[in-house]
């Protein structure tokens, strides 16, 4: 129940923090793609820049989240489906100009061709699953759940 | 509705900001702060799916309420921006619509091979060290630049 408001709370401050850089709008993603400006690189590199030297800490100290269990980061080693799906997500990023949480964010700015690239982006999805054997785990979309050729996981080295 | 926004926030704030949402979501929960997993436990919950991640479709309306609240509330709503002023002054929407579509579900295909997408892998799993989401963080930025600089050839300059 509580995770439920996390999330609700966490989905409102990301999307809105989207909204607030103009993620949602081709023009942004494109002057970034075209290497026009570099406010978008230095966007990510920032939020990885603050967040990554937290995490490494907080794995240092093992503490228990109050929702989620023992605090545990997922690495994993880079495998074909790696490669070939983030290729195959490179040009369609460049094509559409959005990826999967800017397009939610296109329509709620008004942006009707959000209800094109949503759409799109579902269906993108399911034809992976439904490519995927019958009964096998499909990695849902978020790389910590995902093992689905059985990637081995790069044990973390114990400090 | 209340124009308390600048057009749009730089990224030394959104960026630290999505670092700190981050940091935030896995010392609740352990989550990552990703995009296209919300998609799939929300295709899930729709298809009447076993062991759907509720908190995932909150956080999925989430993004859409908290880009509502910047675009429509927060910032003037007068004279939505379609966000595709360049793809539609080069292209009539009869190609735009078309485009855009099949370049979602190229990205989500992507985005489901490679298990997750610019904020699963390219923000969260980087942040994280995973060699597998540098290699795919890599691997779409390389992409999304090359068939962006196609596309501008294709186009002759245009886009």
């Amino acid at each position: 129940m509580r995770l439920n408001l996390i999330g609700l709370l966490f989905g409102a401050m990301f999307g809105g923090l989207l909204a607030g850089a103009r993620l949602h709008e081709y023009d942004t993603i494109h002057a970034m793609l075209s290497l026009d400006e570099p406010d978008v690189f230095l966007l990510m590199g920032s939020a990885i820049a603050v967040s990554a030297p937290v995490l490494w800490w907080l794995e240092r100290q093992g503490f228990t989240t109050p929702f989620g269990g023992g605090f545990s980061l997922s690495r994993s080693r880079p495998q074909a489906h790696h490669i070939k799906g983030g290729a195959l997500f490179g040009i369609g990023w460049a094509i559409a100009g959005t990826c999967p949480a800017p397009a939610l964010v296109m329509v709620s700015s008004g942006a009707m061709l959000g209800l094109v690239a949503i759409p799109g982006i579902f269906l993108g999805l399911y034809l992976r699953e439904r490519q995927m054997q019958a009964g096998q785990h499909v990695g849902d979309g978020e790389h910590r759940e995902v093992r689905p050729t059985g990637a081995p996981r790069i044990d973390r080295v114990s400090t | 509705m209340f124009d308390v926004l600048p057009d749009r926030v730089p990224w030394y704030v959104v960026g630290p900001g999505l670092g700190l949402l981050i940091i935030g979501l896995f010392v609740l929960a352990n989550q990552p702060l990703g995009a296209s997993g919300a998609y799939v436990q929300t295709a899930g919950l729709l298809r009447r799916r076993s062991g759907v991640a509720v908190w995932r479709v909150w956080y999925f309306v989430g993004m859409f309420a908290g880009g509502l609240l910047v675009t429509q509330v927060l910032r003037s709503s007068q004279g939505v921006r379609s966000g595709y002023d360049a793809l539609v002054d080069v292209f009539p929407l009869a190609v735009v619509i078309p485009m855009v579509f099949a370049g979602a579900t190229l990205l989500g295909y992507g985005a489901a091979m490679a298990g997750g997408c610019t904020s699963g892998h390219g923000l969260c799993g980087t942040a994280q060290r995973s060699p597998a989401s540098a290699a795919v963080t890599a691997t779409f930025m390389a992409t999304g630049i090359a068939t962006t600089f196609l596309l501008s050839v294709l186009t002759g300059g245009d886009l």
